[in-house]
């Protein structure tokens, strides 16, 4: 659905988007991640002809980003980060004006923005001015006006940002019902480990303007862990020979204390020989599992992985 | 083309409901009915002025073109100055630019709604002043003299729509709001102010008159040598003031309504300057340098402000 090839942007001599080559397959929830000024709003406002690429070339729904600009703003809407509204108008007469820019005819248009606004929960706010709205009613209103060209292809841009936990919640959910009930593809950025891992089938990271790694979580998870295995134990009784002792059983690569946690790495499973050794040593078992990895740890590890 | 005129309509309802046209509008309207009355006292007084005096109210401090002269800039830059990056700094046009329309659509839009809203200032304001002054005056303009209004009318709204112009060019350029006021503000006080100022002083100090010593003498201001003096004075101070469109606008518009004008700046303010009625033919043909000039100021910002505006990056932080 959106395919880029070698897309640039630069600043002078700072590389915004550097060579990026990303694909969105149709349907599919793809999470962009990564820091701030990573590129991730470059890419975006590239993507939807707010700004022109340096080289590179880009599509979507196979029109070209530069040549049918206006094509691809027919069947994709982006929410920008911070998307303004105009204040001194009411919520309808906001969506009005997009409407009317969508060239939607007159007696469709009531039609479409009361279906909208009780989409996104405003439809008791129809007549209130924008001015008074909170955060997360600004946010919905956006979504709402992404809507109403019916697009294929939405780009959200941070769109959870500054809202609080159930504002989040909301938007997730909203994302989730677009995506499955109307097929709607999505791209959306974020520097939330945890919100991209909720909400996206596929992540990208995205890292000084280059794409350093595409993949579902789980194969980014595989492809990155050093260590086979991550066994979490919290003990009681727990002394220093213990944790020499476990060091010591084959494959074991490592043991990280974290507080009272314990997280012993392995090339293989060996968790009976760590569970034996703890008997031995006399202390108890609070707890003991498996890690997987985070998302947090994936990110974290392909920074620094870029950086060397 | 679709996308211009959805913009212009949206735009020129925010003028129409703004405060700041209302209260302009208001100005404008109040000040030039005053005149026209004037205007009309004047024409009981003076059988043989013409119905065109209303417009020239001069002799009793303004007239229509000296509140244009005066006002004309402050309204076309009031409603320029913030319309493009008011929209950029609140995050509005990331989101306009993300609809299917073409880009020029809005910059197209936003100039044609800002001069609906200047030609019904100018126009309504026209009318109402001849509205007043006929069943007053229990006479109306003839053929000539309602052609010459309507040239007028057409010339101030030309005037308007470039001081518009300038200030879209104002609005592309800065990313504040409070630059681009600052910058309007100046540029209305340099060409309606400062600029007769100016011309003044550089005419006094390239054609220093001397004045004779001692007790005042006629005589001395009668010689031809003085007149000469002085006439090459004017045209100096003139030719500078014409930097100024509203100087510009303040010939063109007293020669096409055959008045004898307005003062102009605060250098000219109550001196009587020798007048003669020109045919409206004639005015046309010895002014069009000073129409053809505003025409072509405002096609150049409004050019400049396109080319920009096409060209810009639209960040959604501004």
């Amino acid at each position: 659905m959106i395919e880029t090839r070698e897309l640039s942007k630069y600043y002078g001599e700072i590389k915004a988007v550097d060579r990026l080559n990303l694909t969105v397959y149709e349907g599919e929830i793809f999470g962009l991640l990564g820091p701030n000024g990573s590129g991730k709003t470059t890419t975006f406002i590239t993507l939807m002809g707010l700004t022109v690429p340096t080289s590179g070339t880009a599509t979507i729904g196979g029109y070209d980003i530069v040549k049918d600009s206006r094509k691809v703003r027919k069947i994709a809407s982006m929410l920008p980060e911070g998307a303004g509204y105009y204040e001194d108008l009411t919520a309808e007469q906001n969506l009005n004006y997009i409407c009317q820019l969508n060239d939607i005819p007159k007696p469709e248009r009531e039609r479409t923005i009361k279906d909208l606004l009780e989409a996104v929960g405003l439809a008791d706010n129809a007549k209130m001015k924008v001015e008074k709205f909170s955060r997360g009613m600004r946010q919905r209103l956006g979504i709402a006006e992404v809507l109403i060209k019916k697009p294929r292809v939405a780009l959200f841009d941070e769109p959870t940002i500054g809202l609080d936990p159930q504002g989040t919640k909301e938007i997730r959910d909203m994302m989730f019902r677009l995506n499955k009930e109307q097929g709607l593809t999505v791209l959306l950025s974020s520097h939330l480990l945890y919100e991209v891992q909720q909400t996206c089938q596929r992540v990208g990271i995205i890292r000084k303007g280059r794409l350093i790694a595409a993949d579902t979580i789980g194969n980014l998870s595989k492809k990155l862990s050093k260590w086979k295995v991550t066994l979490e134990l919290e003990l009681a009784g727990a002394g220093p020979d213990l944790i020499r002792e476990i060091k010591g059983i084959n494959d074991v690569m490592s043991v990280d204390q974290e507080g009272s946690k314990i997280f012993v790495h392995m090339e293989s499973d060996r968790t009976r020989e760590v569970s034996e050794a703890v008997i031995k040593h006399g202390a108890t078992i609070l707890l003991m599992r498996p890690k997987e990895h985070s998302l947090d740890e994936i990110f974290m590890e392909y920074m620094k992985e870029g950086d060397q | 083309m679709a996308g211009a005129l959805t913009v212009c309509r949206k735009e020129l309802a925010d003028h129409l409901g703004s405060r700041r046209y209302v209260v302009l509008f208001a100005l404008i309207l109040l000040l030039s009915t005053l005149s026209a009355y004037q205007g009309t006292e004047y024409i009981k007084n003076n059988p043989n002025a013409g119905f065109m005096a209303i417009f020239s109210g001069a002799r009793f401090g303004f007239s229509f073109t000296y509140l244009m002269v005066f006002f004309g800039p402050i309204i076309g830059l009031a409603l320029g100055f913030d319309a493009v990056n008011k929209e950029r700094t609140s995050g509005t046009l990331s989101v306009l630019l993300c609809q299917p329309i073409f880009r020029d659509s809005v910059i197209n839009g936003k100039f044609m709604g800002g001069t609906a809203a200047l030609s019904l200032l100018a126009a309504s304001t026209i009318g109402i002043m001849c509205g007043v002054a006929m069943p007053i005056l229990g006479f109306g303009p003839g053929f000539e003299d309602a052609l010459r209004i309507v040239l007028f009318a057409l010339l101030t709204i030309v005037y308007l729509t470039f001081w518009l112009a300038l200030g879209l060019l104002f609005s592309t350029v800065t990313k504040k709001t409070s630059t681009s006021i600052l910058l309007s503000i100046s540029t209305w006080l340099f060409c309606s102010i400062v600029i007769s100022i100016i011309a003044a002083l550089v005419a006094n100090y390239a054609v220093p008159i001397q004045m004779p010593s001692g007790p005042f003498n006629p005589g001395a201001q009668g010689t031809q040598e003085y007149r000469e003096l002085m006439q090459r004075r004017t045209t100096i101070q003139m030719n500078i003031q014409r930097i100024s469109p509203a100087y510009l606008y303040n010939e063109a518009g007293s020669s096409i309504l055959g008045t004898m004008g307005g003062s102009f700046g605060f250098g000219e303010l109550g001196r009587g300057t020798p007048f003669q009625r020109l045919e409206l033919t004639q005015a046309l043909a010895t002014r069009w340098p000073q129409i053809l000039a505003i025409v072509v100021g405002m096609v150049v910002c409004f050019a400049a402000t396109y080319m920009l505006f096409l060209r810009m990056e639209i960040r959604p932080e501004g």
